[in-house]
């Protein structure tokens, strides 16, 4: 057992780096071995409830607060969520906080526009890039509650019948940061309802904005993704298109396990260490 | 332009080897796991690069030339008496740079004098609106809750945030009643630590999933490349990078 012991006490990290690395990329290669079932949360039932509410030409207005460096996270959620609306033929307007965003979010519309399902989407029809404005949500929610249209400056056929933004059915706010706390703030002066995808670090900051109804509707982290893509295809949708999240929760449970193991093995050698230094 | 169009079209716009170079910058940067080493310093200094490059061009190209360069070429063809406010504010905003001269300095300040209050007076109400929300929703008759977990969670809120507070009250010595409730108070933030640190963890490892996931999908890359990158850290330690000695350390 010392002997043991003393192997795990020198190990170096690197090894653990290692181990980490692997698990994370093995289940991308073997799928099959790691295929699992969970149970969906009621917020992102939520989520899909209310779009799925939505009816033919509503609109929906996405705020896309994230850069390729949360892509892993908040990709597939944005892409589940467009195509739920692409397929109930809802409008979306797309706005980015962030230059780094707009490169992101253009390049996922041309990827969904690919498959065939959705070639027929076009923008400025059935969705927009609104682009960037250099002005903080506070003014630009005024602005959007005076003239929708004018605020960012575009023309199009989905503007058709969006005169104010009491005409949007929902928010949605997609961001790595507290960003949507700005729009939380607003929710109770203006009424609209809004819903968020966050990642799994800032994810508990919002759980009290559910609380309150403040926020109708939460996907959290990789596994919000998830439920979400299985919930589209537990309607349809085809698996195969649909897998982005899923294929990361094998890799995220694996990582995990990984984690337990080392966890675990670091405690054993306090508890032993203590054991032996107490005799 | 055409010799250009044909380089530009095989390098940079080739998605083969836009999937080749992610793959590399990638492995590049992982590299640091194992030591610090030029592969990464030039993966940093390169990603630094570009983002500064591609984040200026971009400011440039939606927010200066849409809101100050063509409203002012506008406003010089064919000027009209709202055009003032936008001069004032423009002049307002060069003000900014009175902030290098150490005499005039305090030009500046009717700028962010105006900046402050437009923040104050917007955010405060708001905030405070935002207090009376959470609060008010915590002052909900108990049996109005839907189940039982609901319920208990309401306590965990209101009894962990006082017992949280009570072992940060040192007015008195933390014995008898005020100890055991500090008691509990640190065993809450333990817990909140916890969970923190794990979702932390987990959003991490999410993150490196995105990447994980570039290196699956081209493992003929991810092979060829992490094997030349092995080699290069084996000839690099092995034969050029010298480890400080004494006299270099001292040197630092």
């Amino acid at each position: 057992m010392e002997k043991f012991i003393n192997i795990l006490k020198k190990l170096d990290r690197r090894w653990i780096f290692l181990m980490i690395f692997l698990s994370c990329i093995i289940p991308f290669w073997i799928p099959s071995l790691f295929d699992q079932e969970f149970s969906t949360t009621k917020e992102t039932q939520r989520v899909y409830d209310i779009v799925d509410g939505l009816k033919e030409n509503d609109a929906v207005f996405l705020d896309w607060a994230f850069d390729p460096t949360l892509q892993a996270e908040l990709l597939p959620m944005a892409e589940q969520f467009l195509k739920q609306c692409f397929d109930k033929k809802i409008r979306v307007f797309i706005y980015y906080p962030f230059i780094s965003a707009i490169s992101l979010g253009e390049n996922m519309l041309e990827s969904i526009k690919k498959e065939e399902k959705y070639s027929y989407i076009e923008n400025g029809v059935d969705f927009i890039h609104l682009g960037y404005l250099p002005i903080g949500v506070d003014m630009m929610m005024f602005s959007m509650y005076s003239d929708f249209k004018s605020t960012f400056g575009k023309e199009g056929k989905i503007f058709r019948g969006i005169k104010t933004f009491n005409d949007i059915k929902y928010l949605m706010a997609f961001a790595g940061s507290t960003y949507p706390e700005s729009y939380i703030l607003l929710q109770r002066r203006f009424g609209f309802k809004m819903g968020a995808g966050v990642t799994a670090v800032t994810g508990p900051d919002f759980v009290p904005y559910l609380q309150t109804g403040q926020l109708d509707g939460m996907l959290f982290g990789l596994k919000g993704a998830a439920e979400y893509e299985n919930l589209r295809i537990s309607k349809g949708a085809e698996k195969k298109l649909n897998h982005r999240a899923n294929a990361g929760m094998a890799s995220l449970t694996l990582s995990h396990l990984v984690m337990f193991l080392f966890i675990g093995l670091g405690n054993l050698i306090y508890f032993y260490d203590r054991k032996h230094k107490k005799n | 332009m055409e010799t250009i169009n044909f380089i530009l079209d095989n390098t940079i716009m080739n998605t083969t080897f836009q999937a080749w170079i992610s793959v590399l910058f990638t492995l590049m940067m992982l590299s640091f796991l194992f030591k610090d080493n030029p592969l990464y310093k030039l993966g940093e200094n390169t990603f630094l690069g570009i983002s500064l490059g591609y984040g200026w061009v971009k400011l440039w190209e939606l927010s200066v030339v849409p809101f100050l360069i063509r409203p002012i070429k506008d406003a010089y063809l064919d000027f009209q008496p709202y055009d003032l406010t936008m001069i004032f504010w423009l002049l307002m905003g060069f003000t900014m740079f009175f902030r290098f001269s150490r005499t005039k300095a305090w030009v500046a300040n009717y700028y962010f004098a105006f900046l402050f209050a437009y923040i104050a007076g917007y955010e405060i109400p708001v905030q405070v609106q935002q207090l009376f929300i959470q609060g008010s929703n915590m002052m909900k008759p108990l049996l109005e809750y839907p189940t039982f977990f609901e319920i208990s969670k309401w306590f965990v809120i209101i009894f962990g945030t006082f017992s949280a507070l009570m072992y940060f009250f040192f007015s008195k010595p933390q014995k008898g009643l005020l100890g055991r409730t500090a008691r509990i108070g640190i065993i809450i933030l333990m817990i909140n630590f916890g969970s923190s640190f794990g979702a932390t963890v987990m959003g991490r490892i999410a993150l490196f999933i995105g990447r994980a996931q570039v290196l699956a999908a081209d493992w003929f890359a991810t092979m060829v490349l992490s094997s030349l990158i092995i080699v290069f850290l084996f000839v690099y330690f092995k034969f050029i990078h010298k480890e400080p000695g004494l006299d270099d350390e001292q040197m630092h």
